[in-house]
């Protein structure tokens, strides 16, 4: 009895392994954790340093309430303190001049950006020809009030008040042209930047066969007019927010009022304000600082140029971001079948509509995985390919000296490499880089024996299959776990690939978009969702908006 | 929030969550081990006979989880039987979830490194596949859930095409004549039938996690109807094509179906692969679903946060998978567990739901 027992103990070697089997997990664990804690603390940090300047010095605070302080009145006082605060930028220009009544006035604009018709035409042809009747002078020359100025004289539509220094000199620097008038103590804003802009264009990364070619611009009034324009539409509401701590941009919240989750409202607004940045280049920033997971190689808000893009999201509950000077707005929440969906697949019948969707996942299925099934089945189970099939590729390795996953990798690497560099070369070399690049190479390497033609038309496929994904987000994150699932294959074979599968779907229903499980539908099960999923039935079966989204009007016919 | 944060799953992740447990190592040895007991080709007999009275067993477990809403047998098991026993039965039930993993863990490396991966050593495919496992788990069984829902009906689907692939060496001869030997084969077959059939017993856990635990017996009846569909189907086209003779000489018959034959024309010739892939999947979701049964077990008995008790299964999982020396005490561990289960999960819910009935009607009345 004690012998047989004895006899089950394990060597000690066992108990090594359970001891690194127990160890590792935990490393990554807290690994992760810090990780975690430490991308999260960076918003903090961010707020401890910007106390500390505010409480940097009492000459600060001197020269803050001397910003806050209203204007006197008196010209030369206020024109001096103006002056005395954004005259030393070479930009800024003072135009001073006479009225047709005596008085004095200034403009002061920033070259490039005020509305130099406006301004010529409009106000200073106005108040230095003075051509209004008599009659409907004052009675008393010297007292031309600001309302006599904004209603008789100032034929303009956007005029703005300031009091105080800090207004006006922001106001200033964004565009806006302001008037300084002896014996008035406000300073007239008057019109808004008009700086040079791109016009509309197709949208450079989304292209389409069908549907609109329009695109959205870096002007956030440019893109939410595009959004307005879209049909008559009162639930359409549009939130404005101020995001960056030193230079301030506008954000701009877009969604339907009576569809709209609101409590995925809520939260939009809560993660936007808690931002804490200085400066937000990009709508991309906006997307990484309000993202649920950044540890995930998946991306959680879907960016797009395209106008209808965005419009049918908000439709379906979505919630869009707009950020100025970005033509990218940002849809939350997406679910990763959003990402293998392009907007041609409404605009097409339903047929080729859906067969074009699960082109699409075949062609994802073939972007993660050709490669490292490549190499699970020629390093590990070539008895599982058909005999004469096998024979060819065997033949065709025959002068290769490396394993498969180093031959792989070449390959693979090289590709990426080409591609990064067709992105960055100018347009017309770009085409000619790739024939270069792509044929010339891909044909030597074989002739040279570092590769074989077979591994050269898997890694061809890859490629072709990653730019078949619309989204070019997905793609980068595709072409990454890509090279992960290489490793898995030639460490652990078939068996290695089909763990790899296993821990990316791990960790794909664990991640969630605002709430929003990353992989519905597929699970949970929304049957109804399924319609328009790796299928695009007619529009006629497509009755309702996405369940998953929970939204207030779940009908779309009325 | 907008969606919800309480870990709950929907009546169908609940029915997946069964099939996937059930659909476990039994879909490769399934027709040997029943057709060694009862040596006619009589078994897909048994198997709706053990199908419906672990339909049975089941639907006593989710009656009885529903008179303690929301309260896994952990936590009510103490309040029938008294703390002390109820504690020795839920360590009982621990430990033979810890055994089913470890088992489950056990063969998949077994048939892995039989027919995928010759000469690697065994630790590096258990070690890997069980911090998938423990990946997943942390994430609570709504995360666990999802997964399943996506293994289940690749599962289904590629089962289906490779059992209707093989049909062209099954001989209908095979399975004839039905209840040639009278009604005793089948009867022999009962046991080994409801092995296969282990995953009944989550449902002690599962309707506490149930949003509508009012529907857990259409589920329990769902989620016993498709591997038992799945299992009549490989059943019989493992007999039919292999006959009664032929199953019993091989170890794994399943995959020795697939190796039987070969569809030329088709990219691959041999589907054995996709077999063992989706076997793989199959044995993930039920190591997980044993070792997530396990953890919480443990975290309720000793009012702990599960997350360190997931961790420190681990390595106890990993010992016990490598503790049979051999293949043959492998599947001696498996029938060992098989009987426990029948006396664990068979008998005990009749007995607690009786005595629920006897001594505690008074009580719920109060509640009510």
């Amino acid at each position: 009895m004690w012998q047989t027992i004895v006899s089950y103990i394990p060597d000690w070697i066992v108990f090594v392994q359970a001891l690194v089997l127990l160890i590792v997990p935990i490393i990554i664990y807290f690994t992760s954790k810090w990780l975690q804690s430490a991308l999260g603390s960076l918003t903090s940090e961010g707020t401890t340093t910007e106390n500390k300047s505010e409480e940097n010095t009492p000459e600060d605070g001197k020269a803050e309430a001397e910003d806050n302080a209203p204007f006197t009145g008196e010209y030369v006082t206020d024109l001096a303190s103006i002056k005395n605060r954004i005259a030393k930028n070479c930009d800024v220009h003072f135009r001073e001049f006479t009225m047709a009544n005596g008085k004095k006035a200034a403009i002061i604009y920033v070259e490039g950006l005020y509305d130099k018709e406006l301004i010529e035409v409009q106000v200073m042809k106005s108040l230095m020809f003075d051509d209004v009747e008599e009659t409907e002078k004052p009675s008393d020359e010297t007292k031309i009030t600001k309302t006599y100025l904004m209603n008789k004289m100032l034929p303009i539509s956007e005029i703005r008040e300031a009091l105080n220094l800090q207004q006006v000199v922001s106001d200033i620097l964004v565009g806006s042209t302001a008037m300084l008038i002896d014996g008035i103590v406000e300073v007239l804003l008057l019109g808004s930047a008009t700086g040079k802009t791109r016009s509309i264009e197709e949208p450079l990364s989304e292209g389409l066969l069908r549907g609109p070619r329009i695109g959205f611009t870096e002007i956030l009034s440019d893109n939410t007019a595009i959004l307005r324009r879209h049909g008559k539409n009162e639930s359409l509401e549009l939130i404005k927010f101020q995001v960056g701590t030193r230079a301030k941009k506008d954000l701009v919240v877009a969604y339907m009022n009576d569809i709209v989750n609101s409590e995925l409202l809520e939260e939009v607004k809560r993660r936007i304000e808690s931002i804490n940045m200085d400066y937000l280049p990009e709508s991309g920033y906006v997307e990484q600082l309000i993202e649920d997971n950044s540890l995930s190689p998946f991306q959680q808000a879907q960016n797009t140029e395209r106008p209808d893009r965005v419009i049918n999201s908000l439709l379906e509950g979505r919630v869009a971001i707009l950020l100025d000077g970005s033509p990218f707005a940002l849809i939350v929440p997406v679910t990763f079948s959003m990402l293998l969906q392009s907007p041609e697949d409404y605009y097409e019948r339903w047929i080729p509509g859906t067969l074009l969707r699960m082109l699409r996942f075949l062609a994802t299925f073939f972007a993660l995985f050709a490669p490292a099934l490549y190499i699970s089945f020629i390093s590990y189970h070539p008895g599982l390919i058909p005999t004469k099939l096998v024979m060819s590729i065997i033949e065709a390795r025959q002068g290769v000296p490396f394993p498969s996953l180093i031959e792989a990798l070449i390959m693979e690497t090289s590709i990426e490499i080409l591609r990064e560099a067709g992105v960055r070369l100018p347009k017309p070399i770009g085409p000619a880089m790739g024939i270069v690049g792509g044929l010339i190479i891909g044909d030597a390497a074989v002739n040279a024996g570092l590769v074989s033609p077979f591994l050269v038309i898997v890694v061809a496929v890859t490629a072709i299959s990653s730019f078949a994904i619309p989204s070019y987000s997905a793609g980068i994150t595709l072409r990454l776990l890509r090279f992960l699932a290489m490793f898995c294959a030639a460490v652990l074979g078939a068996y290695g690939t089909v763990l790899f599968f296993l821990l990316l779907f791990s960790h794909l229903v664990k991640l969630k978009s605002f709430g929003v499980p990353y992989i519905s539908p597929i699970s949970p099960y929304r049957l109804d969702d399924w319609k328009d999923f790796i299928f695009r039935l007619p529009f006629k079966v497509m009755k309702r908006r996405p369940l998953l989204m929970k939204t207030k009007d779940s009908d779309r016919k009325k | 929030m907008f969606t919800r944060t309480d870990d709950k799953i929907t009546t169908a992740q609940t029915v997946v969550i069964i099939s996937c447990y059930m659909l476990g190592s039994g879909v490769l040895t399934l027709p040997r081990t029943l057709t060694e007991r009862v040596k006619t080709a009589d078994g897909w007999i048994s198997l709706i006979v053990g199908g419906l009275i672990v339909l049975l067993a089941g639907i006593c477990i989710v009656k009885l989880c529903q008179q303690y809403p929301g309260k896994t047998i952990y936590q009510f098991v103490q309040e029938i039987v008294g703390s002390w026993i109820g504690s020795c039965l839920s360590t009982l039930m621990i430990l033979y979830f810890v055994a089913i993993s470890a088992f489950q863990i056990r063969v998949m490396a077994e048939v892995t490194k039989l027919y995928l991966l010759e000469g690697t050593p065994m630790w590096v495919i258990v070690m890997s596949f069980m911090w998938i496992g423990l990946y997943l788990i942390t994430s609570g069984i709504n995360s666990m859930a999802r997964l399943f829902e996506i293994i289940l009906p690749i599962t289904i689907v590629v089962l289906l095409i490779c059992m209707f692939l093989s049909s062209e060496i099954f001989e209908i001869d095979n399975i004839r004549p039905v209840l040639g030997e009278g009604i005793l084969p089948v009867l022999r077959g009962l046991r080994s039938t409801v092995f296969v059939f282990i995953g009944y017993e989550i449902m002690f856990i599962l309707p506490a996690f149930m949003q509508h635990p009012k529907k857990g017996v259409k589920a329990m009846i769902i989620g016993t109807s498709i591997p038992l569909v799945m299992y009549m189907i490989t059943y019989i086209m493992v007999v039919g094509a292999l006959s009664v003779d032929g199953v019993v000489r091989s170890t794994w018959p399943t995959l020795d179906l697939m190796r039987s034959f070969e569809i030329t024309g088709l990219l691959f010739e041999r589907f054995e692969f996709f077999l063992l892939v989706i076997w793989i999947m199959q044995i993930f979701s039920t190591f997980t679903i044993t070792f997530y049964a396990a953890s919480m077990g443990l975290a309720q008995l000793s009012k702990r946060n599960i997350q360190p008790i997931m961790y420190g299964l681990i390595p106890i999982i990993f010992i016990v998978a490598l503790l049979p020396k051999n293949m043959n005490e492998v599947f001696d561990f498996g029938d060992f567990i098989g009987s426990v289960s029948i006396y664990l999960f068979g008998l005990l819910p009749v007995v607690l739901l009786l005595i629920t009935k006897i001594f505690k009607k008074g009580a719920l009345k109060e509640d009510g």
